[in-house]
């Protein structure tokens, strides 16, 4: 169930002028008039000035949004229990149960609707499909009336990549010609998980209609954190810095699990006894702000309308589920920047190209640029050609040179009665000041591989390394 | 190894000095012909950022090799080559990575403009990253870096007159900019192929570099 216009209800929105609601300098939502002028959610705030120089821009107040989002999601809750906030104006409701009691999915969704009406007023959009994902998409494509799904992997396989919101990977399956995601999900998972790493398994899964079902594990009570207040907290500041604490707290207790919650239930207890709670869910695994973030908008939520009578007395977050990929350390520190950092480089890899984005790693040869194995990047390192602990007779030893170039350069080389005596570096020769070597590397002359001598060749502009082959000298290193 | 530990252990404290570093939404900046060593330098300071996440070397030219940077103490699960030899995309490709990753070392094109740079910069102090740039090509715009090091020589140990094998440079740096107090200074920095890299007083030269050995 989604409201798409939920931010711009509010008493400041002027009527009949463009207007929009922007965040952090992008723009989150916009009025119709706006969407005319070419406004669209994701913008920059000074792009949508330039486009719409009328609009009125309003600053997001999530917590103002959520407060007044509580009486939708207890309107529904009244029906269905167990609802789940995405986020102020988004809801997702579990069906399965409350189909059969009350008789089938239009009945269903008749009794929402009404009760949704009434307590949000018009303009909600109602999706019916398997899965939060295909869910939010169905509501997105419903007009006034619902939009129920009756085969969820059909109705997603017409839709275009770009519904699964991440741009790098979205520009990159563009590139390889892959537009729908009915071509995402034909794909085999292997080569997409190859690909893009567990952001792209997630996407074919989605794409296949696959989505996340949340199933709660039997975790720990211990994982449940909380916080007593006595004399019971009437302020909301108060209550809002002990959120902070419990989720920090409820975030270090799962470290040692490895995970990261989807889903974290928020209980509050009035001093009178009576019990609130309300489950928030996020796409990607909550952190510790966005945890206390959530909280703080319910606390208001419930505050205002009156839910916590005599003050806080108790405040509980539990996680509902546990993401398998939550903080499970790969490259970054934390899950946060390990995303930031995919995030980066898969960026620059849509930029320079799978083969520009590369990891590297030591294996054995003979040759500087043997020694490395490279392969690209956010795919599984092949197995070394050149076993690392063989003995690689004719080895160079450390240090290595810092640049190697990828073809054999000619280097021009005096010899002095078979020592050399001056290197020409651009348009000067250079003076040989101390030199080393050969390293012999005889070649396997059975497949016409050639011998080679390298020397290492010190002047006072640097230190090269140099190879000689078939009476030619060759660059083959720069000691920069 | 441990021999050098040892004498990094009993060494006045100047001697075990370490090398300035690459610091959180800072530019530093290398600057040098070819040759002197300050590839490896730009390497080696992204060994402490590499240690808590990934890091990225921008590589204009196609020639890096990244055994120097493991050498240097780089992880190489935490090492990542962004080979970008399109002028026109390497600013755009910079601050892709400066955008999600703590540290980057980025070899400046010839071509790259002053305002390219100075956004640049902009971006890493904003996203808190370390900005590492090394000109191919003479220096970088005035004001830009915190810390500039300037290459003035390279000495190399080791290699004799057809014998023995190169082990250890001395570079001669200069430093400038605000991270250096505002007040120009003459450093030397050894580099014996571990991660152990030190700067030296010049005058302590000579005597550090017999007891290491």
């Amino acid at each position: 169930m989604w409201f798409p216009d939920w931010r711009l209800r509010r008493p400041d929105a002027p009527p009949g002028e463009p207007c929009q609601v922007v965040g952090n300098g992008v723009v989150l939502a916009r009025n119709g008039l706006a969407a005319a002028a070419g406004v669209a959610p994701g913008m920059r705030r000074r792009q949508a000035e330039t486009l719409c120089p009328a609009v009125v821009t309003l600053a997001a107040d999530p917590a103002a949004e959520a407060a007044a989002f509580e009486a939708v999601a207890a309107a529904v809750e009244s029906l269905v229990p167990r609802v789940e906030v995405a986020e102020p104006g988004l809801l997702f409701v579990p069906v399965a149960g409350a189909v059969g009691y009350y008789g089938g999915e239009e009945p269903l969704v008749d009794r929402v609707t009404a009760a949704v009406a009434e307590a949000g007023g018009p303009g909600a959009r109602l999706g019916l499909a398997d899965g939060p994902f295909a869910a939010r998409l169905a509501a997105a494509a419903a007009g006034e009336g619902p939009h129920i799904v009756a085969d969820t992997r059909a109705f997603l396989a017409g839709l275009d990549v770009s519904v699964l919101g991440r741009e790098e990977m979205v520009a990159t399956l563009r590139w390889l010609g892959v537009t729908t995601l009915g071509a995402l999900g034909a794909l085999p998972r292997e080569a997409v998980a190859s690909r893009f790493g567990p952001a792209g398994l997630e996407a074919h899964r989605l794409a296949g209609g696959e989505d996340r079902r949340v199933q709660p594990r039997p975790l720990p009570a211990a994982l449940t954190v909380e916080e007593r207040f006595d004399p019971p907290l009437a302020d909301l500041e108060q209550a809002a810095f002990a959120a902070r604490s419990l989720a920090h707290r409820l975030l270090a207790g799962l470290g040692p699990w490895g995970g990261a919650p989807h889903r974290v239930v928020v209980e509050a207890e009035s001093a009178t006894g009576m019990v609130r709670s309300r489950t928030w869910r996020s796409a990607d695994p909550f952190g510790e702000a966005e945890v206390a973030e959530r909280v703080r908008w319910q606390l208001r939520a419930w505050v205002e309308s009156g839910g916590v009578p005599g003050g806080l007395a108790v405040l509980r977050l539990s996680p509902a589920d546990r993401s398998d990929r939550g903080r499970q350390l790969h490259l970054g520190d934390d899950a946060a920047s390990e995303l930031e950092a995919t995030r980066a480089l898969a960026r620059a890899q849509a930029l320079v190209g799978p083969e520009g984005v590369l990891q590297a790693r030591p294996q054995g040869g003979r040759r500087p640029g043997e020694q490395v194995q490279w392969h690209r990047w956010g795919e599984p390192a092949p197995a070394p050609e050149r076993d690392l602990r063989a003995p690689w007779p004719g080895r160079l030893p450390g240090p290595s040179p810092a640049l190697v170039p990828p073809a054999p350069r000619s280097l021009e080389v005096e010899w002095d009665d078979g020592s050399p005596a001056r290197v020409r570096l651009g348009s000067r020769w250079e003076p040989v000041l101390a030199w080393a070597g050969p390293w012999r590397h005889t070649g396997r002359w059975w497949v016409g591989e050639e011998a080679a001598d390298r020397y290492q060749i010190v002047t006072s502009a640097g230190a090269f390394l140099c190879e000689v082959r078939g009476g030619k000298c060759y660059l083959a290193g720069v000691y920069d | 190894m441990a021999e050098l530990a040892r004498e990094q252990a009993a060494a006045p404290a100047a001697l075990a000095r370490p090398v300035p570093g690459a610091e959180p939404g800072r530019v530093l900046g290398l600057v040098g012909p070819p040759g002197l060593g300050l590839t490896r330098l730009g390497l080696s300071l992204l060994a402490d950022p590499a240690r808590r996440g990934p890091v990225a070397v921008v590589d204009v030219r196609g020639w890096l090799c990244p055994r120097a940077a493991w050498e240097a103490g780089v992880l190489p699960e935490h090492l990542v080559v962004v080979r970008c030899p399109e002028q026109g995309l390497w600013g755009r490709v910079t601050a892709a990575l400066l955008e999600g990753l703590p540290a980057v070392y980025a070899e400046v094109p010839a071509g790259a403009g002053e305002a390219l740079l100075r956004r640049l910069g902009a971006l890493a102090r904003v996203r808190r990253a370390a900005l590492i740039l090394r000109p191919l090509r003479g220096g970088l715009p005035s004001g830009l870096a915190h810390l500039s090091l300037f290459g003035e020589a390279v000495r190399w140990e080791g290699a004799g007159p057809g014998h023995g094998q190169i082990t250890r440079r001395w570079l001669s740096l200069r430093a400038a900019g605000r991270g250096a107090g505002g007040v120009e200074q003459v450093l030397e920095v050894v580099d014996d192929g571990t991660d152990a890299l030190r700067v030296v007083p010049r005058l302590a030269a000579a005597p550090a570099g017999r007891a290491a050995g």
